[in-house]
């Protein structure tokens, strides 16, 4: 003999769980989709790419994670991340936001982004605990946890400028790192160790301050 | 009589300046684009900047009878400070023993030397640089008994570096030459005044590694410079007694993060210069790395 009530009741137990792991899968998705940045400051038409589609930039637009942002030869561009970091894209820069976790509280967990051509300056938000802030290049990558820098990448070559707090930079051909202080900076060409640092005349960094100033 | 006891003397003084001249002037690293010039332990440094460094240096003398110096060892601690970005000072200070053909050892302070540098032209694409500097070594501040002067002397002096990374010629880009000419001109006699030209030649291996090609070298060796350094000081007018001197100092820098260690033997090339081999050490600390944003900062600067 069968037991009509059995199924029925297995599905009146089915259903509560269901929702449960629906509600699971769809909280990360609900998570990724909250903004990582958003544009504070913007000259020139800069593109954004977002799921895809292609579209021109607006003050006050924000950003995905996955999103990149080309910067025109004649643009500039400014954003506010989640955590309060604020970053200043100079002209003909190619800049994706490879991750960027903040907390309830707006604190940073991880943040990475992705510069295939360019200038930026990170004005880096601190942190209570260690949080990574991390951009990555074609032959590196420069990791900092607070700090105000800049980075520069090419397909070829980066380099790093520190203004406060300290980078460290890594070869992504040989692993070996540099730690760049306040006032320094260092180069490093592809496949290669990074170039030890030295310090940057003020002339240098005004001159990436200029580039990366966005009104 | 009086007069011969004169040379004499001056030529002592000659002997002993000539092998106090590289205990004078040790510098540290100097950088100009990619290049970094590491510490070396003979020759000044050739650019303005924040660090302290110590060193210490032993050479066997060229005595001339009972009383007079049979080695002299000295160990030295110079502090350099940035004015501005481009102007800094430098104060320095020796203490030195030496030891005496019969008699027992002396041990005191040499003269206080003070200098004031500007770094006058900084090509980075050419990695080239040159520095003007106006050297006062303060008479009379140390003790006449281990060589030191009554009379002080201030050097011009004119510094250069260039690397050879701007060339192609490969694997001999790291390669790059250093150096100065200065001339010392004595407040009375009997001290002589003198020119004082020196060049380093070093081959920098972290260039090689980051520039050139990255080898898969030793840890240790990724961060070795060899370098050979040359000093003469020439007795220029009257010579008091003073001879030419010639000192030859090959030797090693290790750079680690924010510090050197350096040593190198020192080979007199001619007989005033010295008797036999010596040796100098060197630690040098980067005070600009190590205290970016306190101490080693310029004293007026932009942000």
């Amino acid at each position: 003999m069968s037991n009509p009530s059995k199924p029925a009741r297995l599905r009146a137990l089915h259903y509560p769980l269901f929702a449960a792991a629906l509600l699971l899968l769809l909280a990360p998705g609900l998570a990724l989709a909250a903004p990582a940045g958003t544009v504070v400051g913007l000259s020139g038409a800069s593109v954004v790419e977002s799921g895809g589609a292609r579209g021109a930039v607006k003050l006050g637009q924000p950003v995905q994670v996955g999103d990149t942002v080309e910067v025109p030869a004649d643009g500039k561009l400014k954003l506010r991340m989640a955590d309060g970091s604020v970053i200043s894209v100079a002209a003909g820069t190619r800049l994706t936001i490879a991750a960027y976790g903040v907390d309830a509280a707006g604190q940073r967990q991880e943040a990475r982004l992705s510069l295939a051509q360019g200038l930026l300056r990170a004005v880096v938000a601190p942190v209570e605990r260690p949080a990574s802030f991390e951009v990555n290049t074609a032959v590196g990558a420069a990791a900092v946890r607070s700090t105000d820098w800049f980075v520069e990448g090419s397909a070829t070559a980066m380099q790093v400028g520190v203004l406060t707090g300290s980078v460290e930079m890594t070869s992504g051909a040989t692993q070996r790192r540099e730690m760049i202080p306040a006032r320094w900076g260092a180069r490093m060409e592809a496949g290669r160790d990074p170039v030890p640092p030295r310090v940057w005349s003020p002339a240098e960094f005004a001159a990436f301050i200029a580039r990366t100033d966005v009104k | 009589m009086g007069s011969g006891k004169s040379c004499a003397m001056a030529a002592v003084a000659a002997l002993v300046l000539a092998v106090c001249s590289p205990a004078d002037q040790a510098f540290a690293y100097s950088a100009t684009g990619d290049r970094l010039f590491p510490a070396t332990l003979v020759l000044p440094q050739i650019a303005p900047g924040d660090e302290f460094y110590i060193w210490a240096d032993t050479l066997p003398q060229t005595p001339s009878g009972d009383g007079t110096g049979t080695r002299q060892s000295s160990f030295t601690a110079v502090y350099a400070k940035t004015i501005t970005d481009r102007l800094g000072v430098v104060v320095e200070e020796t203490w030195t023993r030496l030891d005496r053909v019969a008699k027992g050892s002396w041990s005191a302070m040499q003269n206080l030397d003070t200098e004031i540098k500007y770094l006058a032209i900084d090509d980075q694409p050419r990695e080239f640089l040159l520095t003007l500097g106006l050297d006062r070594e303060w008479g009379g501040t140390g003790a006449q008994r281990v060589g030191a002067f009554s009379s002080g002397a201030t050097t011009p002096r004119v510094y250069f570096g260039k690397g050879m990374g701007d060339l192609d010629i490969g694997y001999l880009r790291p390669l790059a030459v250093a150096g100065l000419v200065g001339y010392q001109i004595a407040d009375s006699p009997p001290r002589p005044n003198l020119v004082t030209p020196g060049f380093v030649v070093e081959y920098s291996i972290p260039y090689l590694q980051s520039k050139v090609q990255s080898l898969d070298l030793p840890e240790f060796v990724r961060g070795l410079t060899p370098m050979t350094e040359v000093l003469f000081t020439i007795p220029a007018g009257r010579s008091l007694g003073a001879r030419t001197t010639a000192l030859i100092a090959p030797g090693l820098s290790y750079a680690g993060t924010g510090w050197e260690f350096a040593i190198e033997g020192l080979v007199p090339a001619s007989r005033a210069s010295g008797r036999g081999v010596g040796a100098i050490a060197q630690f040098h600390l980067s005070l600009d790395f190590v205290a970016a944003e306190t101490i080693g900062r310029p004293l007026f600067s932009a942000p």
